[in-house]
């Protein structure tokens, strides 16, 4: 392997960046934001609020009240910035790890984590905010998506689907068939690739070759590589890309490039195949330092405001740890709904069956 | 009050960690979340974040020691009172309790906190230990079998309504099949007894057929298997089945494989009946019914040992004649269920009162109906007794296996030349049927002249014993 | 189509199976605008085995998709589509190309309802081509039918004959849960009469007893139904009546029709293409058998394929089971 897909502290050339890790606005030639101070408060107060749940939720794993959770440290600016270039007729199909993105569409983190505590496999309603559930098979929803799009498409809508996935997820034969199905049938979808160098332990050179996003040229169709951990290029990016779509031009690859600082998840000890240097390294690059550099340099914002962030993180931390602890275990009858639409005989019979089982023994005190 | 923190699965497979370092001590304030302690799992440190505010009131594991999952490491006083606060009543997403009445608590309700019974493994809680004692049940189980010979079930002697089939081809018989219910060892016993299941009630669930059902049905004396004449009707049917089936089968198959020879001989057995008067008077015979058929029976043992070949068969597939050194002696009986020819099991090793005591034994199981289908297997000779029905002899077919079968007639009195005078003795006709393939006719002879010959001096079956 | 008389106007035609699941296809695209039909070929060919001739034609390419090669893809975005609303009809080419596709159809088809507590319906017909007896090389003659039964969430249908073809595709693509829809691929050239405004039809998920009979019951699907058929003629010469059901769905399975029936002639033999060998076939013993057993004069049997890959066409003969396999079953039945 001659190439280094790289890990090294320089960023590596064609990639969109229009705010640096120190917090200075840089141009782009073809890629602008246009924010107003308000509206870059209210991304740095998304990057916190969800560093916070997601924070939260690690520790209530640690504590035994979760089996497992996914971390998205690191890749809180990919999701804002890409969550909030949504429309509320976009569609959002994520992997396992998007909660950035749901607090963008306003799924309520509490739903998150009933997955995680076991309480069931997902149970949202895709529909309610257009963020479709969590996909555990790797890759999988970037079919799905593609199907949606084309949906859209003989609907006439102005929406597009975007989906998201990992750097691992693009050696999966579901991605590239679905890369295939979206320039053939030219769909409106975004592909949005948190590249964050890991999939568990291999590291990306085991995924590819090249850098991922010029994949998407030997399928037809645009790529583009931006810094993942700048919102304002992820989210000036991700607009182009749905508007694209949306306008009938097809799909787009968009490689965010990210690190992910915790492990892949709460049962993995990434100590035992990264080393300390290159997370040191991306902690100067973090996505939320910079922003809060921006503001304070600029005087977008006091030590008010962000104490009053805090303050927030702090409640909703607290709200989210509280909300969790009462979720109620589901009634083993819960085994038997919504397995199927219609009736469906031999379940009924199990169900009873079942029911008279559990009525043969004595109750537990 | 107190809380405690017990040591949790942190998803590593980890069973046990060991505490590295505390971050508290014993009166230190700490928040939700803070870091408290460092435990070494397999190959890393992991810190783990405090689930409580308030004062650390007791470190209950040391730096250095290794403590297993579920151990309570810390203890917290978190200033709230000692009632626990209830559970919040269930968020709109859960399931709706199942309809049931009463309090029925199904399953365990697991709490938040994993239960320290979890083995852990890489991804999720890990795997919970099995249990070990069953948990305590209110109502008696459910009966095994569970529903019986089916929910809603009658024997059904319809086809099914027409409606159903779109274009039924028609079925070519009308007969229609009576079902019987009944479980397939209680079919076989049915099966091995001759018993025909239309014909039994069944006493079981739901009208099924046990095996009780199955021996009382072949004890009793048989129904008339008749189906009724109407008055004036010129023939009367009778179905063939069960022992009748049986028996014919089995005699067509002897009849047709073995070319039969009988060969006669008519003897004075009064001394016979006199030893059978004498022998009653013993004690040693007590128990058992002596008849004449006692004597005949030990006679044809003796003269088996002096022609072995006697108690033969023939193996057409081995190609070989096997002559068997033991008899176990069939005994044909006339039942209410038909003829049956169980036999004695070893009967040449049996002493005169044992053997009597056998005889007695088998024709009284056979006439209760009590025979089982190892009784009538693997008899090497046979013994009919026609003369029960008084006729003086008969040509008996050969037991299918067997290489001879000896008839013997009834006794009356018949004049005898006795030294020259002609007197009334007691008289019998013996009738041995053979194998021809096997037994020649010189064997045959010599066997039933002994025979003969004891039978007319009981002596002599004395002398060569 | 209809045939005009001099005084009544009569929907009963004679179609191949081919052609009815056709017509059951239009039918459902004229009256649903969200139905979809995809797959390879399946458009401007009108399908390997003509069955969605004419489609593309009629209803456009917008509705009638010619997909790229890949089964994953069709069932994927399938998933995609009826999350958007549709109602898509997938067809996989051949039965044993439909194992690229199986991790979207067990992973998310079949789970996906589950997995939002209900609130997302996924009504995706799979129509799967199957069995053997048409001489082809490997992979175009498989049974794979218990994969599909054995993954709770799904629903498996099989039809047998034409006219229940014509219906059933209709029934399942109105079904609101995802259905995998075996067509007996050897009989698609079987013709018979087809009411094609008959509307007292037998529910999806019922069996039909085809043939009525006091000795044994005979049960199959797709195409063992006219072997066993044919199998039930041949024994009236041995004075056996045979009663042979179409169970029409596996899963799930009419227990009603089958326990009445076993209940009746107490003996029992399964039929299928596929190996006997943790077949289809084992399940209906065993609950045949928990069900009936005080009826049982007999241990159900079951005929079915070897415990061996699919043979080339030169031996499918024998590997098949045919009408003397079926009835030494039935006279197997008869030696207990």
């Amino acid at each position: 392997m001659t190439f280094d897909a790289s890990r090294d502290a320089q960023a590596p050339p064609e990639l969109v960046q229009l705010l640096t890790p120190e917090g200075e606005r840089v141009d782009h030639p073809d890629y602008d934001i246009d924010l107003t101070p308000e509206e870059i408060r209210g991304l740095y107060r998304d990057l916190v609020l969800v560093r916070r749940i997601d924070l939260e939720a690690v520790s209530l794993q640690r504590q035994g009240e979760l089996g497992i959770w996914a971390s998205l440290l690191g890749q809180e600016a990919a999701q804002i910035g890409s969550g909030r270039a949504l429309t509320d007729a976009d569609m959002a199909f994520p992997t396992y790890r998007e909660h950035g993105v749901a607090w963008c569409r306003d799924v309520d983190p509490v739903k998150l984590l009933g997955l995680f505590r076991g309480v069931s496999h997902g149970g949202w309603d895709p529909t309610e905010h257009n963020f479709h559930l969590y996909t555990i098979v790797i890759g999988s929803q970037t079919l799905h998506a593609v199907g949606y799009a084309m949906g859209i498409q003989r609907d006439g809508a102005e929406a597009a689907a975007i989906v998201y996935f990992g750097d691992g997820a693009t050696s999966q034969g579901d991605v590239n068939e679905s890369f295939i199905w979206a320039s053939v049938t030219n769909a409106p979808v975004v592909f949005f690739c948190q590249n964050n160098q890991w999939a568990i332990s291999e590291p990306l050179e085991k995924q590819t070759r090249i850098p991922l996003y010029r994949r998407a040229s030997g399928f037809g169709f645009p790529g583009i590589r931006v810094d993942g951990n700048d919102v304002f290029a992820c989210l000036a990016v991700t607009r182009k890309a749905l508007a694209d779509a949306r306008s009938g031009q097809g799909p787009t690859l968009i490689e965010a490039y990210t690190y992910r600082m915790g492990a892949h998840t709460t049962s993995d000890d990434p100590t035992r195949y990264r080393v300390a240097e290159e997370l040191e390294a991306w902690k100067l690059k973090d996505p939320i330092e910079r922003v809060k550099a921006y503001l304070f340099k600029n005087q977008l914002a006091d030590q008010a405001f962000f104490d009053a962030i805090d303050a927030e993180a702090e409640a909703l931390g607290r709200d989210v740890r509280k909300r969790c602890l009462e979720m109620p275990d589901p009634d083993p009858m819960a085994i038997f709904q919504h397995v199927y639409a219609e009736r469906h005989p031999l379940l009924e019979e199990e169900r009873e069956q079942f029911a008279a089982y559990l009525a043969t023994f004595e109750s537990e005190a | 009050m107190r809380r405690e923190f017990k040591l949790p699965d942190v998803g590593e497979g980890l069973t046990e960690a060991e505490i590295v370092r505390w971050h508290v001590k014993p009166g230190d304030q700490v928040r939700l979340n803070q870091t408290i302690v460092e435990i070494e799992t397999a190959k890393a440190v992991v810190e783990l974040p405090c689930p409580f505010e308030g004062v650390v009131t007791a470190l209950m594991a040391e730096e250095g020691q290794s403590v297993d999952v579920g151990t309570p490491i810390i203890a917290v006083d978190d200033g709230a009172a000692e009632a626990e606060p209830s559970r919040a009543t269930p968020v709109e997403d859960t399931v709706p309790k199942p309809p049931a009445e009463g309090a029925v608590e199904p399953g365990v309700h697991g709490g938040p906190a994993p239960k320290q019974e979890r083995q852990p493994v890489l991804v999720g809680y890990g795997v919970k230990t099995g249990a070990t004692k069953r948990r305590p049940r209110r109502a008696p189980a459910p009966p095994p079998g569970g529903h019986g010979p089916g929910r809603g079930a009658v024997p059904v002697q319809a086809p099914p309504p027409a409606a159903q089939v779109p274009a039924p081809a028609p079925a070519p018989r009308t007969a229609v099949r009576v079902v019987t219910l009944a479980k397939p060892p209680v079919r076989k016993l049915a099966k091995d007894l001759g018993v025909d299941l239309t014909t039994v009630k069944g006493t079981g669930p739901g009208g099924t057929i046990t095996r009780d059902d199955v021996h009382a049905a072949a004890s009793a004396p048989a129904a008339a298997p008749r189906v009724s004449a109407a008055p004036g009707a010129r023939e009367e049917r009778v179905p063939i089945k069960g022992v009748r089936r049986a028996t014919a089968q089995a005699m067509v198959a002897s009849a047709f494989t073995a070319p039969h020879v009988t060969e006669f001989l008519q003897v004075d057995v009064t001394r016979t009946v006199e030893a059978v008067r004498a022998l009653r008077e013993l004690p040693d015979y007590a128990e058992a019914k002596v008849s004449p058929l006692l004597l005949v029976a030990k006679a044809l043992l003796v003269a088996v040992r002096r022609h072995p070949m006697i108690n033969s068969s023939w193996d057409e597939a081995a190609g070989e004649i096997v002559i068997k050194h033991y008899v176990n002696l069939g005994i044909a009986v006339a039942t209410p269920r038909g003829l049956l020819v169980p036999n004695i099991k070893d009967a040449h090793a049996l002493t005169l009162p044992e053997l009597a005591r056998a005889l007695t034994a088998l024709t009284e199981t056979a006439r209760a109906g009590r025979t089982q289908p190892a009784d009538m297997s693997g008899g090497t000779i046979t013994i009919t007794n026609v003369g029960v029905f008084g006729v003086d002899v008969g040509t008996p077919i050969l037991n299918p296996g067997e290489a001879a079968i000896l008839a013997v007639g009834q006794i009356r009195d018949m004049p005898w030349v006795v030294d020259g005078q002609v007197v009334p003795r007691k008289v019998c006709t013996l009738a041995l049927s053979f194998d021809h393939r096997i037994i020649d006719g010189e064997l045959g002879s010599l066997f039933l002249r002994d025979v003969g010959a004891m039978l007319e001096d009981p002596l002599r079956a004395l002398a060569w014993s | 189509m209809t045939v005009t008389t001099a005084r009544t106007v009569t929907t009963v035609t004679t179609l191949t199976l081919a052609r009815a699941i056709n017509e059951g296809l239009r039918k459902a695209m004229e009256e649903n605008p969200k139905v979809l039909i995809m797959g390879e070929d399946v458009g401007k060919l009108g399908g390997v085995f003509r069955v969605t001739d004419g489609l593309q034609k009629d209803f456009g390419e917008s509705r009638v998709i010619d997909t790229p090669l890949a089964e994953s893809g069709i069932i994927g975005t399938a998933v995609g589509l009826a999350l958007r609303g549709y109602r898509p009809v997938c067809e996989i080419q051949f039965d044993g190309f439909v194992f690229p596709a199986m991790d979207q159809i067990v992973t998310q088809l079949a789970k996906m309802r589950l997995r939002s507590l209900g609130a997302i319906k996924l009504p995706v017909v799979v129509r799967v081509p199957c069995g053997g007896g048409i001489g082809a090389v490997e992979h175009h003659s498989e049974s794979p039918e218990v994969y599909f039964t054995h993954t709770a969430g799904l629903r498996v249908v099989a039809c047998a004959n034409p006219a229940d073809a014509y219906t059933m595709i209709q029934q399942a693509i109105a079904c609101d849960d995802p259905v995998i829809f075996f067509e007996p691929k050897r009989r698609y050239w079987d013709k018979a009469e087809v009411d094609t405004a008959a509307t007292d039809v037998l529910p999806l998920h019922a069996a039909r007893v085809v043939r009525q009979g006091s000795d044994v019951t005979l049960l199959a699907y797709g195409p063992m139904v006219k072997t066993c058929l044919e199998a039930a003629t041949a024994a009236e010469e041995d004075g056996r009546a045979i009663e042979v059901i179409d169970l029409r769905s596996l899963n799930p399975l009419d227990t009603e029709t089958i326990f009445e029936s076993v209940r009746r002639t107490g003996r029992c033999v399964v039929v299928h293409e596929a190996p006997v060998y943790s077949g289809f076939g084992a399940e209906l013993a065993a609950r045949i058998t928990e069900a009936c057993f005080y009826h049982l004069e007999a241990p159900v049997l079951r005929v079915g394929g070897f415990s061996t890959p699919y043979p080339p066409s030169r031996l499918e003969e024998h590997y098949l089971p045919d009408l003397d396999r079926v009835l030494d079953a039935v006279d197997r039945t008869f030696t207990y």
